[in-house]
This record gives C-alpha cells, sequence and structure tokens, in this order.
C-alpha cells in the first residue's frame, strides 16, 4: 500500500528542484570543522533553517531563499560519530569523488594511477576541491570540505529577475557568522584561480525582448532538466498522473512513479528491498546521497567541432551549413535546442514548422510570447512523452545521443526486437518495459554556473553546470550511469564510443548518426570530438534528514 | 553433453593439491605455491597497467583460447541437512534434530576452466556435434598446444599438485589432464548473429502433445461406451474392452517416449554460431576497427573514387582471411601495428 511520506523529515532539495524559473540562484558554501563540538553546534543551528520537503501551500508562502545541508564522509568523520556507523558507509561514499575519477573518467583512463599523479591530473580543478581529499589522507586530510551548505534564491522581483533577491546575501551573511561563533572553518578557493569564496551558480539569462529572463539552458545552448524522475510520494497525488509521464517508469499499466526507494533511504526501493543503510536505522531514514560535481563547459570547443563537422554533413546530406549546425546539435543531444525531442519531430523541417505551429518560432512571433509558450511547451508532458524501443536503430534519436545514455527508457528491455526495413519501418515493441533502467535513475540537482547569454564565451571563460546528482545509491545509480554509459558504449552498441556531449573524448571522439533508410542518405560518423564537459571538482555527499540532523547536533548517533 | 556446446569445448579440470610443503621449504605449502604461481600469470594486455607490458597472457600463445581461468577451489561445504516434511520424517523414525554429516572436499584442488574451439588444428570448422572419444582428441589437442606453447609456466602450477610428477611431455599432460577432467554441467555463450538459422532444436511440441492425447482420449472415450454396456465401437466395430485397455497403455507408451525424447532433444549439443571460432572473432575484431577508419576517412567521396578505395581496403585487409592481417590474442586493438599479425608473419 501506498506510504504517506514524512516530509517534514527529508530536505527539500530532495523532492523539489528548485526550479530555474522560481529559484535561478543558487549559492553553494563550504566549511571544515575543526573539532566535533563546533561541528555540532553549527548543525544545531543551521538545521533549525533547513528548508524541509513540507509543501507549501501557495505560492507566496514559498521562501525567498531555501536552506539544505549535507556532507561527506570526512565531515561525519570529524562529528566523530561511532566507528560502527561510520564503517557502514558505502565504499564509494567513503573514499569520496576524486579517488573515483579513474571510473569516472574524470582523468585519463589510459594512464595508470602514478602516471596520473605524476601528471598531477587534477592541477585544473578548483583549489578547494585540489586541496580537498589528498591521496592517502582518507578522510583525515587537513583542507577536507566537510559540510556544504546550499541556499537556493528567487528573483529580486518580477521585474527584475536577473539579480537574486536580498534574502540570499541576508542568509549567506547568516550562515558565515554562524560558522564563526561556532568555531567552524569556512573554505573559500572556488573558481580557477581560487578567488571565489563560495560556489554561485544561476540559470543562464537571455535577452527577451530587452529584458533578461531565466532560460532552461545550459551554456552550450541545449534545453535542460526537463526530464527528472518522479517518485513515489514525492507529488500530491493530483499532480502525480500528469508529472509521472516521461518521467516515471513503463512496466506494462503505462507511466507510474518510480519506488520510493530508489531516491530515499530506509523506504523499499525497485528491488522491492530496502536499499542497505549503517545502523542506526533512524540516521540514515529519510536521508540520501548525492554527487557534487562542477561541469565546466568548453564552449568554445563545441561551436568549433559543431562547425566543422557541420561542414563536412552539410556536403554529404547536401543540405545548407546552418540546418547541418540544428541537426548535428540536436542528434549529439537527442533534443532540438528549443527542447522539443527527436523521438517526436525526428526532421528538421518537421521542427521548424513546430516552433511555428507552437507559437515560438516565426518573424511575427514577440519575443516574450514565445518565451513564455516555449516555456509552457518544455513543462508540459508533451515534451516527455516519448519511448525508445520504437526506435532500436536510432533513425530518429541516435542509439548513442545523450539523452538516451542518460535516462534508457524502455530501449533495454530483453525482449524488444529490432530492424529496419528498406522504407525505414522498425518494430513497435508496444510492451516495452523500463528493465534495466528502473535502477539506474538520478535525481538532477543544481544549476549552470557563468555568465549570461549576451557575453562571449570561450573554453577559458568560467562556465558550466553544477551538477547534483541524487540517489540512494551513488555507487549504483550515478557511477554506473557515468561509467558505463557516459563513458562507454557497448550497452548502445557504440562500442567505445562516450557520451557525445559529456564523455571524455581524449581516446575515442567518434559518434555515429544513423540514417533512415527512406532518405536515401548514408549514415554520418562524427570523428573529431574533444571533452567538452571536464570535471573541476566535487564530492560525494550524505543528505542528513531531519532526525539525523538533530541526532548528530545532539551528539547521540547510537548504532546499538 | 554439455561439454560441448555451441561447436566449443567448456573445459574443466580439477587437479588436487598436494598437502603440506616440501620438507626443504616448510614456509610455503603446495598450495601457497600454487597461489604464488597464479599470481606471478601475466595479465593479458588490455588494461592501462599492462597495455604496454612485455609479457603477454600465457593463454594469448595459442589460438583457442576464447576464456581460461585458473583458480583455487579451497573447500566446497554442503552442510548435508535434507529437508523433509516433520510429519513424515517422524513417521520414518528420521530425528530432524540430530546433525547430518557435513560433506566437504578432501583436498584444495586447482581448478581449471576454459572455453575453447572444438578442433584439433587451429582454423578447423567448428563441429555441430562430437561422439565421446573425439571429444577427449579435442581436448587431448588442446592439452598438447599449451604444453607446446606454455609448458614452464604449467610446470610451475601444476609441479604442486597431486599426480603431476610423472609429467615430462605433451602426451603425459594430456592425459594427467584428461584425468582431472569432470564434466561441465553449465556452459555459457556469447550470441548468435541470427536467431532464426541457428539451428536450435526446436522440441515440436504440438505434434507430441496431440501424439499422446489422440490414444488417451479415445482409450478414454471407449472406456465410457464399455462403462455403458456397449461391446463394440460404433463405425469401427472393434470389442470395446481390448481397445480401450489396448489404447490407454498405448497412450502411457507415447507419454513415456515423449519425455525420453524431450529430454534427449534438450541434450543435444546446440550447434556452432557463424563466424564463432577464435581467428574469425579476432578477424572480425580487426575488421570492425579497420572498417571503422575506412568510412571516417571516405565519407564524402564520390562513388567511383568511394569504390577504388574500397577496393584497395579489401586488398589491404582481406577479410577472408582469417589467418593474416588480424588482430594478435590477448590484446585490446589493432591500432599499434604490433598487435596486428600481417601477411608475410607466416613466411618470417
Amino acid at each position: 500500500m501506498t506510504r504517506k511520506l514524512n516530509l517534514n523529515d527529508i530536505q527539500g532539495n530532495v523532492t523539489r528542484a528548485y526550479g530555474r524559473y522560481s529559484f535561478p540562484f543558487a549559492r553553494y558554501i563550504f566549511f571544515h570543522f575543526p573539532n566535533p563540538g563546533a561541528a555540532r553546534s553549527f548543525l544545531d543551528a543551521v538545521r533549525q533553517k533547513v528548508t524541509t520537503a513540507a509543501r507549501w501551500p501557495d505560492q507566496e508562502s514559498r521562501p525567498k531563499c531555501t536552506t539544505n545541508i549535507a556532507l561527506t564522509f570526512p565531515g561525519l568523520l570529524a562529528l566523530q560519530l561511532p566507528v560502527r556507523t561510520l564503517q557502514s558507509m558505502p565504499d564509494e561514499f567513503i573514499e569520496g569523488m576524486k579517488q573515483r575519477a579513474f571510473i569516472l573518467g574524470d582523468r585519463d583512463q589510459t594512464a595508470t594511477e602514478d602516471e596520473a599523479r605524476k601528471d598531477d591530473w587534477d592541477s585544473h580543478w578548483d583549489p578547494i576541491w585540489q586541496k580537498s581529499r589528498e591521496p592517502g589522507t582518507l578522510g583525515f586530510g587537513k583542507d577536507d570540505v566537510h559540510v556544504m551548505v546550499t541556499l537556493n534564491a528567487q528573483s529580486q522581483s518580477a521585474d527584475v529577475q536577473d539579480t537574486p533577491h536580498d534574502a540570499l546575501d541576508e542568509r549567506t551573511k547568516w550562515v558565515l557568522q554562524t560558522a564563526e561563533d561556532c568555531g567552524v572553518t569556512h573554505i573559500t578557493g572556488v573558481g580557477a584561480k581560487g578567488d571565489q569564496p563560495y560556489q554561485d551558480a544561476s540559470a543562464v539569462f537571455e535577452d527577451v525582448g530587452g529584458t533578461l529572463r531565466p532560460t532552461a539552458k545550459e551554456h552550450f545552448g541545449f534545453t535542460d532538466g526537463i526530464g527528472n524522475p518522479v517518485f513515489e510520494g514525492q507529488l500530491p497525488l493530483e499532480i502525480e498522473d500528469e508529472a509521472v509521464i516521461g518521467r516515471g517508469k513503463l512496466m506494462g499499466n503505462g507511466w507510474e512513479p518510480l519506488a520510493t526507494g530508489e531516491f530515499i533511504l530506509g523506504h523499499p526501493d525497485e528491488s522491492q528491498e530496502l536499499p542497505p543503510i549503517a545502523r542506526p536505522p533512524e540516521f540514515m531514514r529519510n536521508g540520501t546521497f548525492f554527487a557534487f560535481r562542477k561541469l565546466h563547459e568548453n564552449v568554445g570547443s563545441f561551436d568549433a567541432v559543431v562547425q566543422e563537422e557541420a561542414e563536412r554533413y552539410a556536403t554529404i546530406m547536401d543540405i545548407p551549413v546552418d540546418e547541418a549546425v540544428e541537426t548535428i546539435r540536436a542528434k549529439m543531444c537527442g533534443r532540438w535546442s528549443d527542447g522539443v525531442p527527436l523521438s517526436k519531430v525526428p526532421t528538421y523541417a518537421e521542427w521548424i514548422a513546430f516552433g511555428e505551429k507552437m507559437g515560438w518560432r516565426g518573424d511575427d512571433v514577440v519575443p516574450f510570447e514565445g518565451y513564455v509558450k516555449n516555456l509552457k511547451y518544455i513543462a508540459s508532458p508533451e515534451a516527455r512523452d516519448f519511448r525508445y524501443a520504437d526506435d532500436m536503430a536510432g533513425l530518429k534519436c541516435p542509439g548513442g545521443a545523450h539523452m538516451r545514455r542518460m535516462n534508457t527508457r524502455d530501449y533495454l528491455d530483453p525482449l524488444n526486437e529490432s530492424g529496419v526495413s528498406d522504407t525505414g519501418v522498425q518494430p513497435k515493441n508496444a510492451k516495452a518495459t523500463s528493465a534495466l533502467n528502473k535502477r539506474r535513475r538520478i535525481l538532477r540537482r543544481g544549476l549552470p554556473y557563468g555568465p549570461p547569454n549576451n557575453t562571449h564565451k570561450d573554453d577559458d571563460t568560467e562556465q558550466g553546470v553544477i551538477m547534483i546528482i541524487m540517489g540512494a545509491s551513488l555507487f549504483r545509480q550515478f557511477e554506473f550511469v557515468q561509467q558505463q554509459w557516459i563513458q562507454y558504449g557497448l550497452d548502445f552498441h557504440q562500442g567505445n564510443n562516450t557520451c557525445p556531449l559529456l564523455g571524455s573524448h581524449e581516446q575515442h571522439k567518434r559518434f555515429t548518426i544513423p540514417s533512415d533508410p527512406k532518405s536515401g542518405k548514408p549514415p554520418y560518423v562524427m570523428s573529431k570530438l574533444k571533452t567538452f564537459v571536464e570535471c573541476r571538482g566535487g564530492d560525494y555527499f550524505f543528505v542528513p534528514s531531519m532526525t539525523a540532523l538533530r541526532m548528530m547536533a545532539m551528539g547521540i548517533v547510537d548504532p546499538t | 553433453m554439455p561439454d560441448l556446446d555451441s561447436g566449443h569445448i567448456f573445459l574443466t579440470t580439477m587437479a588436487p593439491i598436494k598437502p603440506g610443503a616440501p620438507t626443504d621449504s616448510p614456509h610455503s605449502s603446495y598450495e601457497q605455491r600454487v597461489r604464488i604461481a597464479l599470481a606471478k600469470f601475466p595479465t593479458a594486455n588490455q588494461s592501462p597497467a599492462t597495455v604496454d607490458d612485455p609479457y603477454n597472457s600465457p593463454f594469448a600463445r595459442n589460438l583457442r583460447n576464447h576464456l581460461a581461468r585458473m583458480f583455487v577451489l579451497n573447500d566446497t561445504i554442503y552442510n548435508g541437512r535434507i529437508t523433509q516434511n516433520p510429519l513424515v520424517a517422524q513417521l520414518q523414525g528420521n530425528k530432524q534434530i540430530v546433525p547430518q554429516p557435513v560433506d566437504r572436499l578432501n583436498a584444495p584442488y586447482l581448478v581449471f576452466c576454459a572455453d575453447i574451439d572444438a578442433v584439433e588444428q587451429n582454423g578447423d570448422p567448428l563441429p555441430a556435434t562430437l561422439s565421446e572419444s573425439r571429444q577427449k582428441q579435442v581436448r587431448a589437442a588442446y592439452a598438447r598446444q599449451l604444453w607446446q606453447t606454455m609448458e614452464q609456466e604449467l610446470r610451475d602450477v601444476y609441479s604442486n599438485c597431486y599426480g603431476f610428477d610423472g609429467v615430462q611431455s605433451a602426451d603425459d599432460f594430456a592425459r594427467y589432464l584428461d584425468k582431472c577432467h569432470v564434466e561441465t554441467t553449465m556452459p555459457f555463450h556469447d550470441y548468435y548473429l541470427d536467431l532464426d538459422n541457428a539451428g536450435f532444436h526446436n522440441l515440436p511440441v504440438k505434434p507430441l502433445l496431440y501424439g499422446v492425447l489422440a490414444p488417451l482420449l479415445f482409450g478414454a472415450l471407449v472406456l465410457v461406451l464399455w462403462l455403458f454396456g456397449a461391446g463394440h465401437v460404433p463405425l469401427l466395430g472393434w470389442p470395446t474392452l481390448p481397445t480401450w485397455i489396448l489404447s490407454l497403455a498405448l497412450g502411457a507408451v507415447l507419454a513415456y517416449a515423449a519425455v525420453k525424447y524431450a529430454i534427449a532433444n534438450g541434450e543435444k549439443p546446440l550447434a556452432p554460431a557463424k563466424y564463432d571460432d577464435l581467428p574469425s572473432v579476432l578477424k572480425s575484431l580487426y575488421i570492425q576497427q579497420k572498417f571503422s577508419e575506412f568510412f571516417i576517412d571516405n565519407q564524402e567521396l564520390p562513388p567511383d573514387q568511394l569504390h577504388a578505395a574500397f577496393g584497395k581496403f579489401m586488398a589491404e585487409h582481406d577479410p577472408q582471411n582469417r589467418h593474416a592481417m588480424t588482430q594478435k590474442p590477448g590484446v585490446i586493438s589493432s591500432a599499434d601495428p604490433a598487435n596486428v599479425t600481417l601477411k608475410d608473419a607466416s613466411t618470417t
């Protein structure tokens, strides 16, 4: 039977993404605990400001600035939690993200550990993350990040959208003052030069009819964040039916929410079991984990590579270069730049017509009205309601496209049939399920960082995405997706080829765009990919429940 | 006969490891020595740490291994508890609270498993079936090949095993390995390219079912007639009593035969998949890499130039030749020319 979640015990960023339109700004502040007493006082103060998952009765009751908190393993160690609790924590959480760089593909996978160390492989990371978790310290590094406070803020007002509400600075001051009062060290060193006191992030702003407005885009220009998973108990029942379309699982009864335990500990997961947790049970129940990853986007390289490939593609396909640019970008991602999925609108001509029909493309469209219509579409089930099992060969959306890798939907059902007729007809696989996908879903929280779209951007300017990848098991969900689906391609019949957008392209530089036989054109293989997205630091964090925060603050985590 | 399946031998051998340690070197038991010898085997040149290593896996020295594994099986423990309904046990006088014996291996064993092409000469076509004696010959041929390519490694490992002392030649090793042979009961294998023409032994379920049901139903019908006092079967005129008895008996015999047939059908080895021998697998890995490069390099060529380029590709890489212009075993890619068996390799 359905169990109602204790939303007052779960942190708000677990159930909510704090949308880019309602909360377009975020700030991530990092601290080190010099001693357990200071740590407890700090947690006790901050927990009383934490935004929980409790539902807001109306728009007005939303806070101007939310507050959430998460800890690394060294943080738990510094709190001197009992060894029996600490030793049952997941291996990957204990080791931390830097130690997992080899399997994540964050460093060259053809180098041995020794070679990578000599190479100083993380020298491009932000200084804060270079210093945190020095190799060999395993939780006792003097500059380890122990705790992160996350603030998400609304805009100043409906008229001034591109600056954050004053509440963000007020809350920042409060957090920093509290840390100082408690004796907790604020760690700075954010940014390529290490000159930023904390990590700021915001939606990418764009000039819409003379006003800067938040967009759903990241810095390459793709529309992002449409298909976040929906799980049981997350949303009020009255909106769940619609929200779950394209965001839940397919198990033969249409779209259904995923099991709570995939994303929140202490609840049954998709294997119909309780995920393993450390003792005492109430310490981890209603908590979860996330990977905090600062992903830099090499906008210059990306645009240059797309342009070069598009010129060759245009020659072979006999189309104009600007059509080739749009098409190649869409084929790499799985969506056109305005968020329309290739699986529903596969060709360039159809896409142009679709934008006109929907009212955001065309000479007579008022920019703001077009912007609003596009955002409305992106938020609608229409933008998410599609499958891949009816396109096994990837004629519409290539098998190796970014989106097909991140969320395979019903593509991996072992009973799917494949094949293409001479006229491009493929099996429908109408009964395909989310088998082999529903245990590999991730909640994406976080925001882009960097300048608005009216500013020059290249590889050296600082822009990217602060990815917060949340799930009950970093190993089973995030690390699997990163290692097997982003940095490898066998599950998609792509051999060693990595994700065209997020993958490392130091060794493997190819991406295949299949072609519909009825077009009479050959497939095209991109072969000059560069690494467009590179990690600039981060770590694995535990998101405690309100109960766990209180237990840590009181110093009564008792596993016996 | 799961030892042979899909044209491959799924070999399992178990060699008991000697007890104790050599008297002149008591610090390392024979079991420890086996583990040391195994730990010293180089791994294949397939990971960042080993890709440039001058030593490759000794199993990469032959062209039959798809997979090989040696490990020490220290023990297997069966706690012997045979479950039984407590009431039945009580009636039979079995005391279930008395512990039953725990079964264990009599010694640690060196297990050697391999998935190999079921051929006696490299490159022979894979067989669909093989008699017991031919299977034995194939296993012996493989053992001899191992001895010829990795005698030292085999000596390092097997010299710690019981019964190996007299082994001095490839034939001796083949005989020794045959003594260690146990039947594989669950082989694993890779995929077929074409399921429709894979030559599976599909069970003719409907003919078997109808064949068994027909005499049974007929017998049951005649039995009813006989019970109602009919002396003869209508239309046929047969006497009902012997007819129903014989029909039911025939049905029972056919049911038994059908079950036997189904089991025998299931025991038949699957036919080999096309291109499933190791030389073909290596060649396909090679062609896959070279053809990808060819495709990328020539994407925009007009038809006549593409045709000419393809002719050159075919001449250079010779797709039909499984023995030259192919990837060597135990390496990760054909990118390094040192990993490729060239055309003149047989003559140099």
